[in-house]
């Protein structure tokens, strides 16, 4: 028995693969699933996907999106998902600086601004530590 | 009789068009094939979506939300038409316009203002053709439309992200989407789907679970809470649902243009067949005719 991770983007199915642990970016922090975790639906924010198999960690950033954790199966859906390594970090400045220059004049503008920046920030961030 | 030489000139010209054509089907053939992978690979997403939201009705949750409620207000609407960027792909950009058309003059009727946004180079000249004014048609300052064939979600996020400000602001009470749905590989049909108000959301629909609702326990937690995962469920789920037409619309094009392909390489064999007939007959008949000629001078000399 082992946990299974599954990522969905709109496009396709980026990953599925059987892992000892999974850490997930939740809205407010991390959180790590493990064999018979708890069903759970959660919302997700921008950050950093870990999945752990033995003494390989794999990496991936992901947009925000939801999870759903039920009979060890661990089915992420995200806008985007991709692994670290493949970030384009001048990309992930520019969508900043784009970000940043947003109009926010109402509630709803300003929180996709907010969503905007958090993204990218979260891709630069991992970019960088991963390098 | 018809000049054997003309004949000739003609019967290689359509076989140089029957290499276009014929190589023209072949590349649709390949495209449809990827198009078609990458429409079945999105329905995993849809899936999974909707057992969320039948997780989230199971869980006693009463599906409700702005975007699925429709509006009273009937200020403005929008009709958004996706067509292809090429022609020669038979009825396929006609049915859709006239589709958008016949919409277009239900919805002025009942709404004030009618916008009128058209993807697609195909769609934009048949909307001008016929006089009338594009909102939006989706083009970059070249005039060259930034939709492609095989549209990102990425890119299409971008577009369901304005309707949704628009709608939240009260500036769009209404969004229809005509596209030619993907039905089988033998038919595909230009419809009208109205995508603002949402309407109802698959999956919500589920049976409720009268012990879960009651107790206030469900089977999953929820983080933060059902109603936030809700809020976010339901934006997404018109984002892939905007995002499916477009990959239909994709499916559908390489697909109609396949058809009409193999049906022009079709025509051009029988065409050839017949100009080969005559251009025969014809090469026989002046072949006779100067036969003739010659015998007949041969029997004046006798003569």
């Amino acid at each position: 028995m082992s946990l299974q991770i599954v990522v969905v983007t709109p496009e396709k199915t980026t990953l599925d693969q059987q892992v000892d642990s999974v850490t997930l970016p939740m809205f407010d922090g991390e959180r790590g699933i493990h064999l018979g975790h708890a069903p759970l639906i959660g919302r997700l924010g921008p950050g950093e996907l870990r999945s752990v198999n033995g003494s390989q960690v794999n990496r991936y950033y992901v947009d925000g999106g939801f999870v759903q954790v039920s009979n060890d199966v661990v089915s992420v859906l995200t806008g985007r998902s991709i692994p670290v390594a493949e970030i384009d970090l001048s990309a992930a400045r520019q969508e900043l600086e784009a970000a940043e220059r947003e109009p926010a004049a109402n509630s709803e503008l300003m929180e996709l601004k907010h969503k905007a920046i958090a993204q990218a920030k979260a891709q630069i961030r991992m970019a960088e530590n991963n390098g | 009789m018809a000049n054997a030489r003309a004949l000739d000139k003609r019967r290689k010209s359509i076989r140089n068009i029957k290499k276009i054509t014929r190589t023209m089907e072949l590349i649709a053939t390949a495209r449809f094939k990827k198009a078609m992978d990458r429409a079945s690979a999105a329905t995993d997403y849809t899936q999974r979506i909707t057992a969320v939201v039948s997780d989230l009705a199971q869980a006693g949750l009463e599906v409700s939300h702005p975007l699925l409620e429709a509006r009273e207000t009937n200020d403005t609407c929008t009709v958004l038409a996706l067509s292809a960027n090429r022609g020669l792909c038979g009825g396929y950009n006609g049915n859709v316009i006239r589709a958008a058309l016949g919409r277009r003059e239900e919805m002025q009727k009942d709404f004030n203002a009618v916008r009128t946004e058209v993807v697609g180079k195909r769609g934009n000249s048949g909307f001008r053709f016929r006089g009338i004014q594009v909102d939006e048609s989706f083009v970059d300052d070249q005039g060259v439309s930034w939709i492609e064939d095989d549209p990102e979600f990425v890119t299409i996020d971008k577009i369901a992200d304005r309707y949704l400000r628009e709608f939240a602001a009260g500036e769009l009470d209404r969004l229809d989407v005509t596209y030619t749905k993907f039905i089988s590989s033998s038919r595909q049909e230009a419809i009208v789907e109205t995508l603002l108000p949402l309407g109802e959301l698959e999956g919500a629909d589920a049976t409720v679970d009268e012990g879960a609702a009651n107790q206030d326990v469900s089977l999953y937690e929820f983080l933060p809470d059902a109603k936030s995962i809700l809020d976010e469920v339901v934006p997404t789920s018109f984002k892939v649902k905007l995002f499916k037409c477009f990959l239909d619309a994709a499916v559908s094009e390489h697909i109609s243009r396949m058809v009409a392909m193999k049906n022009a390489t079709e025509n051009a064999n029988d065409m050839i067949k017949d100009l080969s007939r005559t251009y025969n007959r014809a090469r026989q008949s002046q072949i006779t005719g100067e036969i003739m000629e010659v015998i007949g001078g041969v029997e004046a000399l006798e003569g």
